[in-house]
């Protein structure tokens, strides 16, 4: 355990969100793509996070332990003017559901704040323990 | 002397500490008599040790900052900010060591 571990805490949560959000803004600006029906559509993309137990080498914290992708098949559109259409004029649209994506942006958004507040609030705190005995 | 040398190897763990590589050797530690690996001196030279790494580190990320390779910002800021703390937290206990000596030195025989 280090002294200034609560800063290498709240790192690995701030990465873990910015991990999310830029997950989150991949499915929105794919939110649109189009493929054919003879390929997979786009798949969203999910963070997979763990918690680090804490011992010597590591404080704690979170860890992304990798992205899942959503469903390769997902919506089926009738789209008969796109020229990606098939013979029964079908397109393939992604699995995302902009809402959705929406609130979990608000999500990641906040954590990211709350984690970085947590730095905020540490350095504070250190600097006023630092004080201690000066002048 | 047993009571003055953790704070000469104070003295000369700091001389060595920021700028240079420190290699906290068993040279630099050898004279304090009866010292455990507990001891006030090992301890600030393990602390002047980390502060080394530390700023090693925010050194490395403000070079990708400045080639633009960083990442994430926030990384370099927290090491930045670490990199600081662990400075002030460094000098002050120097300086307390510093003032205690100083304070029986200045003790009238």
């Amino acid at each position: 355990m280090g002294t200034f571990d609560i800063l290498a805490i709240s790192g690995s949560g701030v990465n873990l969100n910015r991990t999310w959000l830029d997950s989150i803004s991949d499915n929105i600006a794919n939110i649109d793509t189009v493929r054919p029906t003879s390929e997979a559509a786009y798949q969203a993309r999910y963070v997979e996070a763990q918690a680090v137990s804490p011992d010597a080498a590591q404080p704690g914290g979170v860890a992304v332990t990798g992205i899942s992708l959503g469903s390769a098949e997902g919506r089926l559109s009738y789209q008969p003017d796109n020229p990606m259409a098939d013979a029964q004029g079908m397109v393939r649209m992604p699995d995302v559901d902009l809402s959705e994506q929406m609130s979990q942006l608000i999500m990641a958004q906040r954590g990211y704040q709350a984690n970085l507040s947590v730095v905020q609030r540490a350095t504070d705190a250190y600097n006023a323990a630092l004080q201690i005995g000066k002048g | 002397m047993s009571g003055i040398s953790p704070l000469t190897s104070i003295a000369r763990a700091s001389a060595v500490a920021p700028p240079s590589g420190v290699t906290p050797s068993s040279t630099l530690l050898t004279g304090t008599a009866g010292a455990g690996s507990n001891s006030f001196g090992s301890a600030l030279t393990g602390a002047v040790d980390n502060l080394q790494q530390v700023q090693n580190k925010a050194d490395g990320l403000a070079m990708q900052a400045v080639t633009g390779t960083l990442a994430n910002p926030h990384d370099y800021m927290i090491a930045a900010t670490e990199a600081s703390l662990n400075t002030q937290m460094t000098v002050a206990v120097r300086n307390k060591a510093l003032e205690a000596f100083n304070e029986i030195m200045r003790m009238p025989l």
